[in-house]
């Protein structure tokens, strides 16, 4: 850290710490836990295997200690940074990625091999690399992200860049992933569309915070029903037509879902109107009826569902062994390292490290905790609310919120199918799973919320001349006059930049 | 009962109780920030933040609490008075109506302007907006809620 210091004046100016007391402590005691947590695990893998040396000692001390100790140096570049940024978002994540790598060690190390040079990585040292990674970039973009112009201004241009995303993941997607999957795991489409999600978020936090106040004002009456304006039910639709054509083209279900859900929670909190909730569900139902007729996939996955023990070596076979952990572990769990008895040499869930850490965790922690793993993600998403609360302004209040309804919403996603709440669905449940893709997102998104809480770092850019807007504006004073108020609404149109 | 067993237990146990303790002093924070936010004196709408004021009345950087209604001009009796010669007595009025702020012109002699554009009748606005009355232009800003977790 010291080494790095004389460095950091000339990019970033004159250092002036500010100590983060509450995150300190708080990184405290995610230290202790993950230390007793490992040596809880290697006390496990001595009850199987006695003989060894006595006395307690953590189960892998040099992946703990790279660990800590690069929580650590994120924490002291954050103080040496001197922003007035959150001091509890750090912490829950640290705790999360704690958890996720004492997880992975745990699991069989043959779960994912990869060579690299002369060295072959496991399970553990692979999701090591790639914790280091993510909260790297969280940390970087804690520090350096001091203006949001970069989103703010150009949120038709990532839009275009998310969409390039999908068109290329459908043309190209199975060299790319080939390339990029040669770890040989779980949904291989579930690489871009982890990206994707940010940059929903971004140009949602845009379009929104743009026409938030015609949002708000505008209906369009249909008899009794007050109903949110037509045209401005284009972006809707056309954000229901992207989730079915993830659902169609790509089979990623949870991706769909996830962004839909998303976009309902971000509208309704750029608005407070439930009209557009209403709207949004219905067209998802009608969506998700369709779905199940026309796509195999969907319909296995409902089937499953409803009745996962009629196919419980087949098909329900990941799902059923997945209830039966959570039933193993009841209250306080088997203990770290004690679970998951292996069927013939195998895990019982076969994707247990990518879509169902939770019921691995859920045997060995029990439902305690299992509680305790979904009051982080609570915490998370509390936070990032916090920090939308107290923005300077829409887009960033927006781009907060959004960012901690993405963690939260796939969380709740993931936890709830490996449940069977609801219907399975592929994506990973976040800062926990395998994965190096979700990872470095999640740092990501982290890093942004990190950055966004710091108020008044700069204030927000003076927003364009809104013409367009202006022009919508004259329109709405007309309307409130009695003789034009039925005045035909213009045609729905992409709006132009 | 053999004494590594137990060992396996307490170290089992600690492990949850460590995850808890970690989740109890977070809620403690975050009951701390609710509070400071309660003790906070009344709960403002919005805020205007003076961007350009070349007569210096009210000065630049100035950030002003906004009740539900604030009539802007030159007149000391409005809820912000601007000292600007191009500014008439009573020149506009912010109003928060339900859910968002609307800004009215009040027949000034040289207009209100919203990010650039002039206001006719009533001009939904949003948070982060600039209007200009005369040469002095104004931000909207969101309320400022609690300062938490920093």
């Amino acid at each position: 850290m010291t080494a790095a210091a004389p460095s950091l004046p000339a990019i970033l100016g004159p250092i002036r710490p500010r100590p983060r007391g509450r995150e300190t402590r708080l990184l405290v005691i995610v230290a202790v836990t993950i230390l007793v947590g490992s040596v809880s695990l290697e006390l496990a893998r001595r009850v199987t295997d006695p003989g060894e040396s006595q006395g307690l000692s953590p189960a892998n001390p040099l992946h703990l200690a790279i660990y800590l100790g690069l929580i650590g140096m994120a924490h002291v570049v954050l103080i040496l940074s001197g922003r007035r940024m959150d001091q509890i978002l750090l912490p829950a994540t640290a705790m999360l990625g704690g958890i996720s790598l004492l997880l992975m060690e745990r699991l069989p190390q043959t779960q994912v091999v990869q060579s690299v040079g002369p060295w072959t990585l496991g399970l553990g040292d692979i999701q090591l690399a790639w914790l280091i990674l993510s909260f790297s970039l969280a940390t970087i973009l804690a520090v350096t992200v001091r203006s949001d112009r970069w989103l703010r201004l150009y949120k038709y241009t990532w839009a275009a860049a998310g969409v390039g995303l999908l068109v290329a993941t459908y043309f190209l997607g199975d060299d790319i992933n080939g390339q990029r999957l040669s770890l040989s795991l779980g949904p291989i489409s579930g690489q871009p569309a982890e990206l994707l999600k940010v940059i929903l978020v971004v140009f949602l936090a845009g379009y929104l915070s743009e026409y938030r106040p015609l949002l708000v004002e505008e209906s369009t009456k249909v008899g009794p029903i007050s109903l949110p304006p037509l045209p401005f039910l284009a972006p809707m639709v056309a954000m229901w037509a992207i989730a079915l054509g993830l659902v169609v083209v790509q089979r990623d279900l949870g991706a769909a879902l996830l962004f839909f859900t998303v976009f309902l929670c971000l509208l309704y909190a750029a608005t407070g109107r439930v009209g557009y909730v209403v709207v949004g569900v219905v067209l998802f139902l009608a969506g998700s009826f369709v779905m199940y007729h026309l796509v195999a996939t969907v319909q296995t996955r409902v089937d499953i569902w409803l009745d996962p023990f009629k196919s419980a070596s087949g098909d329900g076979y990941q799902i059923v062994q997945s209830l039966y952990a959570f039933a193993r572990g009841g209250l306080l769990g088997t203990g770290l390292g004690a679970g998951l008895p292996t069927v013939g040499g195998n895990l019982p869930i076969p994707a247990v490290h990518t879509d169902f850490p939770l019921a691995a965790l859920g045997e060995e922690l029990g439902l305690v905790g299992v509680m305790a793993i979904l009051g982080l993600f609570l915490v998370v998403v509390e936070r990032g609310l916090r920090i939308a609360a107290s923005a300077a302004d829409e887009f960033r209040a927006l781009l907060a919120a959004g960012l901690a309804l993405v963690i939260g919403t796939q969380a709740l996603i993931i936890a709830a199918g490996n449940l069977k709440l609801i219907p399975l669905t592929g994506i990973t449940l976040p800062f926990v799973s395998y994965g190096g893709s979700s990872l470095l997102v999640n740092g990501i998104i982290v890093g942004l919320l990190l950055a966004l809480s710091d108020r008044g770092v700069e204030p927000p850019p003076p927003p364009r001349p809104r013409s367009r807007l202006a022009r919508l504006t004259g329109r709405v004073t007309r309307l409130e006059t009695p003789d034009r108020a039925r005045a035909p609404l213009p045609p729905a149109r992409e709006p132009g930049r | 009962m053999d004494p590594f067993l137990l060992t396996v237990w307490v170290v089992r146990l600690l492990f949850l109780g460590l995850l808890y303790l970690f989740l109890f002093r977070i809620a403690r924070a975050l009951v701390g920030d609710l509070r400071a936010a309660a003790r906070e004196p009344g709960a403002e709408l919005g805020r205007l933040v003076v961007v350009a004021s070349p007569a210096g009345e009210p000065e630049e950087g100035t950030s002003l609490a906004l009740d539900a209604i604030a009539t802007l001009g030159r007149d000391v009796n409005n809820a912000i008075v601007i000292e600007d010669q191009f500014v008439s007595a009573e020149h506009a009025i912010l109003t928060f109506r339900g859910r968002a702020w609307y800004l009215e012109d009040l027949g000034s002699t040289n207009g209100t302007f919203v990010n650039g554009a002039p206001v006719e009748g009533v001009a939904p606005l949003g948070f982060g907006d600039v209007i200009q009355l005369g040469q002095v232009r104004l931000r909207l800003e969101r309320p400022r809620a609690a300062r938490s977790g920093r």
